[in-house]
């Protein structure tokens, strides 16, 4: 009897140590290096909270484009954030919500997010890993509760085992959600338009490309700060409220009055996609933008130091302006096919435009 | 077999934690004035409104006691979110502080680290309804009720008092001394909405029935529920 339960315990001692050191090395996802492109800063997100693997970005890349993630299961992040616009809502001066219902801003491109410190047009979101939790909650955008995504998520058999592929066990929360949300739209790095060739030494602009730049190192690079096109600073443009939207901008985090009608200068990286322009879309074009600052900006109180005369601009300068800027449109990420909806990289069909 | 018995009681023990030896448990209770306080009963407060509270949370965190002469130490690190409809929220088991405790101090509120850090988990999980996703920010304190003397939809009052940076925070630090010869392990401590609208400021729900935003109703709010704490004497 002793001899026998001595055996016993020594198999069960066996089993169960071999099981700990399946597990551990089992569960272990992939660690996915983060390139940063030659000559750009550190980035300011912080991977050492949140190291990105390949499994949580496969993860995060099926969150981002499962309807789930709203109250009828029609709206994904991929639904407003479409990657043949640099994953702005394309054509779309506000994007469409819930139960037919318009957002109150131009949802922007996502790209290069590891280099940006706050989110939102205000700036009002501190965290990328935050930042997911707006459009979900928003009752005119997917309009879900957490709770809710967490229980439909918990009830699908895929996601438990992605869950724990991706962060050792099975436990869905809103921490893991949003953090594997982040790791996929970390990987969203744009760097390979011309431009970036040309800076490289890979390739030459043409004389009106070469023009433009020159004229876009005199009169926008302030605001408009390489490499990113942009210094992720909050200006007034001199954009007048729109009445039914009546959006103050930047005063509605700080509740500055310094801040009216202030909002964050966009990237200018992938703009010849990026249409419609301005926090609220009123821009249809790039001409009409360019139009804005050189007639038909109203300068206020605060509107920027650099603006107070607007900004003179010949047509000429708009000319060659123009095919500057269409340099920095990045074919390459635009159709990388691991940016797409999971599955899509082994189809010929093109992308699918949903919008709903 | 014998063996195994045992050893399995040997595990069932190594996995029971009970409550440490000399452990402070903190109570909070909540109240309107004397009565305890339950979500969806009415009230008449102190300056003469009539309130039906529903909801009313608020967070917790630097647990700290204090000795006679002045030591003092750290009873816990956690945030701890005090829910007046759950009542297992308003229980807290804290270590032993290892001297007789003379006054006990918290923070009610979430330490600014934690607003700025991405999403958390546990009692500062987004999804407890006490985050700010359009302005990144802890509510440190929710009381949201109606009562007849609001002028809005509902006749709703809902007041999310948050903010965490410098000008605009809300957290307040709480100091409460315990009376002469009472018990040093089972705490009780009170905490009475009155304070929010009779407190330093005079916040009545006619004028004044929402804050959602940090500013200056919200540090006015908080200066006004920090007060809202004393020790139940036995």
């Amino acid at each position: 009897m002793k001899m026998r339960a001595t055996i016993w315990i020594m198999i069960l001692l066996v089993l169960a140590c071999a099981g700990w050191v399946n597990v551990d090395n089992y569960f272990r996802p992939t660690p996915v290096a983060f390139n940063i492109p030659k000559g750009w800063p550190q980035p300011v997100y912080d991977f050492k909270s949140n190291p990105l693997t390949r499994e949580g970005i496969a993860l995060g890349r099926e969150l981002f484009y499962d309807g789930r993630l709203s109250k009828d299961g029609n709206f994904s992040c991929g639904s407003c954030h479409q990657q043949f616009g640099a994953f702005n809502s394309y054509d779309h001066n506000l994007s469409h919500g819930f139960n037919n219902s318009l957002t109150t801003r131009n949802a922007p491109g996502l790209f290069n997010l590891a280099w940006q410190k706050e989110f939102m047009w205000d700036g009002g979101i501190n965290h990328l890993d935050l930042q997911p939790l707006a459009p979900m909650t928003a009752a005119n955008e997917m309009a879900e509760t957490i709770e809710n995504i967490i229980r439909k998520l918990k009830a699908d058999k895929n996601y438990r085992q992605k869950f724990r592929s991706a962060f050792g066990d099975e436990t869905i929360n809103t921490q893991r959600i949003t953090r594997a949300l982040s790791q996929f739209v970390l990987t969203l790095v744009s760097s390979n338009s011309k431009y970036d060739r040309v800076m490289r030494g890979e390739d030459t602009f043409i004389l009106p490309e070469k023009l433009g730049y020159e004229i876009f190192k005199k009169k926008c690079t302030s605001c408009h700060t390489e490499p990113f096109f942009t210094d992720f600073s909050y200006r007034n443009t001199g954009l007048t409220s729109d009445p039914y939207l009546k959006d103050d901008g930047r005063m509605k985090i700080t509740g500055k009055s310094a801040d009216s009608l202030k909002f964050r200068v966009p990237s200018l990286r992938n703009v010849g996609r990026t249409f419609p322009y301005g926090h609220d879309g009123r821009f249809f074009s790039l001409l009409q933008v360019f139009e804005h600052y050189r007639k038909t900006m109203t300068v206020m109180p605060n509107t920027d130091s650099l603006l107070r005369n607007r900004l003179p601009l010949s047509n000429f300068e708009i000319g060659q302006l123009t095919a500057f800027l269409y340099t920095l449109t990045d074919s390459v990420f635009l159709k990388d096919p691991r940016f797409g909806p999971p599955g899509s990289e082994n189809n010929d069909k093109p992308p699918v435009d949903f919008h709903p | 077999m014998k063996l195994i018995a045992s050893m399995f009681c040997l595990l069932l023990l190594a996995g029971w934690r009970s409550p440490e030896p000399g452990g402070i448990v903190l109570r909070f209770e909540n109240r309107a004035g004397n009565e305890v306080l339950i979500p969806g009963n009415t009230y008449v407060l102190r300056n003469g409104d009539t309130v039906t509270p529903y909801r009313f949370k608020y967070y917790i965190s630097r647990i700290k006691a204090v000795s006679g002469d002045g030591r003092s130490v750290s009873l816990s690190d956690e945030h701890y979110l005090i829910d007046a409809a759950d009542s297992a929220s308003q229980v807290i088991a804290l270590k032993d502080p290892g001297f007789p405790v003379a006054m006990i101090s918290f923070v009610i509120g979430v330490d600014s680290i934690r607003n700025v850090s991405g999403v958390q988990t546990g009692a500062l999980d987004p999804l407890h309804g006490m985050f700010w996703t359009w302005n990144s920010g802890y509510v440190m304190a929710k009381l949201e009720g109606s009562s007849p003397a609001s002028h809005i939809a509902g006749r709703q009052f809902t007041y999310h008092v948050g903010g965490y940076r410098d000008e605009n925070n809300t957290t307040r630090t709480v100091q409460l001394h315990l009376p002469d010869g009472m018990n040093q392990q089972n705490i009780t401590v009170i905490a009475d909405i009155n304070a929010w609208f009779s407190g330093k400021n005079k916040i009545r729900i006619s004028s004044t029935p929402v804050c959602h935003s940090p500013g200056e109703l919200a540090m006015q709010l908080a200066d006004n529920y920090s007060t809202m704490f004393s020790i139940a004497r036995p």
